[in-house]
């Protein structure tokens, strides 16, 4: 409890070095904040000529939305992936990358992988709302359901901002980790249904039945994987306008709270060391 | 205990030497351990009271544990054993600029590096123009660091630190920064500080410095401390040491 008093009194000093990581990023850039968008947009290019137009993947029209466009709905899918690949990718790095200043400057330590995160934060709102836009134009009634979008974008933050405080403490022991976790992150996205949905899982697995005789299927194990339930949560809203299952709210905070305790548990035990270890 | 400023009870710190280190899983996997260390005890049994309202100067050769002192006075290492209690607000001047983002504003910058350094945004935005008064950079306060000269640079970031306004403030030889002009300026903010009864301990090899501004002294050696009192006492005995021939 008093160290949350503790993070708290932080907030200020976070902003700042939110700031600085909003400001600093696209500095000096002609195209500035829209380079946040052109990641995202040549993925969805890319994917929707391979996978939509080549592999043909159809998933189903949002119901009861009507809404039937491939790129559309990979984005709803893609920009929560790509901001959790974000997170991960910088915050692992953020406590090597400050050495000097954590070698000098008595300060709450994990300002550095939260600001990380809340500038990542400020990228996907962007990149967000100009889906939402999108989605408006080709018809969908997205409007009403941005209170909610708001909470499950809110959810996924802090569990990817778990995942950093986690991720950056180990990259100080082991600077393997930044490399081992780009590896991480490209099993994980084709582990996630973000390029192709969630129902072709489910047929594969209904096809198997319990692997090697036991009660577990395919579909069971898929399931482990946290981003299927925010991703299902995110298209729910965003592409099929319809109120997801409140299981699926349950999964997807139960993630968040446990990735983000237990992020904060790491970093605390090893926040005293880390001048040191650096 | 109002008459304390900082306790320094019993501490000690031993740093790992490493004579193999495996900071990747790799090596850590083969060797079948991370790391072959011995300890070495940077300071050792050190105990000492730094009265409130003293300059107090940390003085000893190099190595002899002063800036290790420091930086556990300062909460960024933290001692194996015994205890540093501080009686009032503590602000640590190791480094200047820590934290300064190249392309951002002189401004900008005031205002992340005072939050580093624990200032509100409140007290910041009440003494900016004070900080940027002291830096002598007005005209180029809403450029980007990245152009200022170092002089410019480190003025400035010493103009933040200086104006954090602890109880205690712990400053480790960043006193030669600037021209002329600017070290007597920050003589002077020593002493305002001093007459606002605020506790100031540093660490110099300037003997003179020292001498000048401290009112007690703290003689480190190996690790231990062999003298602490008055600062002219103090300077002379390790002064005195220094010319003893070895042996």
């Amino acid at each position: 409890m008093r160290y949350l008093k503790e993070l708290f009194s932080a907030r200020e000093l976070l902003s700042y070095l939110t700031m600085r990581e909003i400001k600093g990023k696209y500095k000096r850039t002609v195209f500035g904040q829209l380079w946040s968008l052109a990641n995202p947009l040549a993925l969805m290019v890319i994917y929707t000529f391979i996978f939509g137009l080549i592999f043909r993947i159809t998933p189903d029209a949002g119901d009861p939305s009507g809404l039937n466009v491939f790129a559309l709905w990979l984005l709803c899918g893609l920009l929560p992936w790509t901001f959790v690949a974000n997170v991960i990718n910088a915050g692992v790095g953020s406590l090597v990358s400050n050495a000097g200043l954590i070698q000098k400057v008595s300060f709450n330590r994990i300002v550095l992988p939260l600001s990380l995160t809340a500038a990542s934060g400020y990228n996907w709102l962007f990149e967000m709302g100009v889906l939402v836009v999108a989605l408006s134009i080709v018809g969908g009634f997205v409007l009403p359901w941005i209170p909610l979008l708001l909470v499950i974008m809110v959810l996924l933050t802090i569990f990817a901002g778990g995942l950093a405080l986690m991720l950056s403490v180990a990259n100080v022991y082991f600077r393997d980790t930044q490399y081992f976790i780009s590896l991480i992150l490209q099993m994980w996205m084709y582990l996630s249904p973000v390029i192709y949905p969630i129902t072709m899982v489910r047929d594969v697995s209904n096809d198997i039945g319990g692997l090697f005789g036991s009660p577990v299927t395919l579909e069971g194990l898929y399931q482990l994987n946290p981003m299927v339930h925010f991703i299902e949560v995110f298209r729910n809203l965003l592409y099929d306008n319809r109120w997801p299952d409140l299981i699926e709210w349950g999964i997807c905070a139960g993630w968040a709270v446990v990735v983000f305790g237990l992020g904060l548990v790491v970093f605390r035990k090893n926040e005293r060391n880390l001048a040191e270890a650096l | 205990m109002s008459d304390i400023a900082v306790r320094v009870d019993h501490v000690s710190k031993s740093f790992r030497m490493y004579h193999e280190r495996n900071q990747t899983i790799k090596s850590a996997v083969m060797r079948g351990r991370t790391s072959v260390h011995d300890d070495f005890w940077a300071l050792k049994d050190v105990t000492l009271d730094v009265p409130s309202g003293s300059t107090f100067g940390l003085i000893g050769s190099n190595g002899s544990g002063k800036s290790t002192l420091l930086k556990c006075l300062a909460n960024i290492y933290y001692p194996n054993k015994g205890t540093i209690s501080h009686f009032g607000r503590i602000a640590a001047m190791l480094e200047v600029g820590s934290g300064f983002h190249t392309e951002l504003s002189g401004r900008e910058n005031i205002f992340l590096n005072g939050s580093i350094l624990g200032m509100s945004k409140k007290e910041i935005t009440a003494k900016v123009d004070e900080i940027i008064d002291f830096s002598g950079v007005e005209q180029f306060i809403d450029q980007p660091v990245k152009n200022y000269s170092s002089g410019m640079f480190v003025r400035l970031g010493f103009a933040v630190a200086i104006n954090v306004e602890p109880d205690i403030l712990v400053v480790d030889e960043v006193l030669a920064v600037g021209d002329a002009e600017f070290q007597e300026k920050c003589v002077q903010k020593f002493k305002d500080f001093k007459k606002a009864g605020r506790t100031v301990i540093l660490v110099s090899h300037d003997m003179g410095a020292i001498q000048t501004m401290c009112d007690h002294a703290a003689w480190l050696s190996h690790g231990e401390l062999i003298e602490t009192g008055p600062a002219k006492t103090t300077i002379k005995s390790y002064l005195d040491s220094l010319e003893r021939p070895a042996g």
